[in-house]
């Protein structure tokens, strides 16, 4: 039942924020254990360690989880501060913008890292 | 005694002021009400909305030392002075104490607040269990003060789009019943990010509720039921 659910409306936004939430608290601390049990001498190992398959795409989804994160306290914090109302779109979409940029930025380095 | 009084007349003043007045109080002066009584005695123009004088008719919420409050059940000798009295946050002022609460009513009236049954008449009454009707308890006693949605920083934002603490309390009082049978289009009501979503759980609300009742827990309440029919 989705009555009144726009694209990411009440429940849907709420949920999600707490899904990514609990997950990039896991990978921090996954990452905090693993880094301090096996510090990382020089760029060599540096390098591999964020290259390998697992810790690759855990960081792909910790990237994209912290997106969602995002873009639900970003927009919950342009929903109650921003006016007048017709000023929110643009908030939005800026928002969304900044969070594209910073997601695209990172994929490019994976890739150049992976490639 | 010493209090500071928020006064306000659109009639006469360009912007609202604050009023000293320092009252020798009787024996028999106990709660802020009487204080302003009082008051009332020494300025005749002094306004504000009051009743039943005993807590149950929420007609004297008003903002107490910075704390929203019932001004007939707040004992003097439990604040500190000089006493500043001002209305409900973030309403518009009618006059000194006095707040146009039509938009909070507006969203009470939103959520449909009566029992909602369209099947045929039953004979008898509509049967509610003991434990049925204890789930109404803890909602049921919302006496519409105001003093939770004027103290929602959620519900100072986005006033007409959030329902707000009462609201939404009101709205479980009717989900929870057992005699209600439009549960999921009250559910579907309160979807999307204003009407009932703009909560963070500040947990204003319940801290204080006059009548010791929980929104928070209300609002909680909807979010679980919600979020179980989803899947």
């Amino acid at each position: 039942m989705a009555g009144g659910e726009r694209l990411l409306g009440g429940l849907r936004a709420w949920t999600w924020q707490r899904v990514s939430a609990l997950y990039l608290l896991g990978f921090g601390l996954v990452l905090a254990i693993r880094l301090v049990a096996t510090p990382l001498a020089d760029y060599a190992q540096w390098h591999a360690f964020w290259t390998a398959p697992p810790m690759a795409t855990a960081t792909l989804l910790a990237v994209v989880s912290l997106a969602v994160h995002a873009w639900v306290g970003g927009r919950d914090v342009i929903l109650d501060y921003v006016r007048p109302r017709s000023a929110r779109p643009v908030a939005l979409a800026l928002l969304g913008l900044l969070i594209g940029l910073a997601v695209a930025r990172f994929a490019v380095a994976l890739l150049a890292a992976l490639g | 005694m010493r209090f500071s009084v928020y006064r306000f007349d659109p009639d006469r003043d360009d912007k609202p002021r604050m009023q000293d007045f320092d009252l020798e109080l009787q024996p028999n002066d106990h709660m802020v009400l009487d204080a302003l009584l009082r008051l009332k005695q020494i300025d005749d123009s002094l306004s504000f909305r009051r009743s039943c004088r005993e807590g149950v008719c929420g007609s004297d919420g008003m903002n107490i030392n910075g704390r929203n409050r019932l001004a007939c059940i707040t004992e003097l000798r439990s604040l500190r002075e000089p006493i500043v009295i001002r209305p409900l946050p973030g309403q518009p002022v009618i006059r000194d104490l006095i707040v146009d609460l039509t938009q909070f009513f507006e969203h009470y009236h939103s959520i449909r607040p009566w029992v909602v049954d369209n099947r045929p008449m039953p004979e008898h009454e509509r049967l509610q269990s003991p434990e049925e009707r204890s789930t109404l308890d803890g909602l049921y006693e919302c006496i519409l003060c105001a003093c939770c949605s004027t103290t929602c920083p959620s519900y100072w934002w986005n006033p007409e789009q959030f329902i707000g603490p009462a609201g939404l309390l009101q709205a479980y009082r009717f989900i929870a019943d057992s005699r209600d049978q439009a549960l999921d289009e009250r559910l579907d009501f309160l979807e999307g990010p204003f009407r009932l979503y703009r909560c963070r759980t500040i947990m204003n609300c319940t801290e204080v509720c006059p009548k010791g009742l929980a929104p928070s827990h209300a609002i909680e309440q909807i979010r679980k039921l919600q979020f179980g029919r989803s899947f």
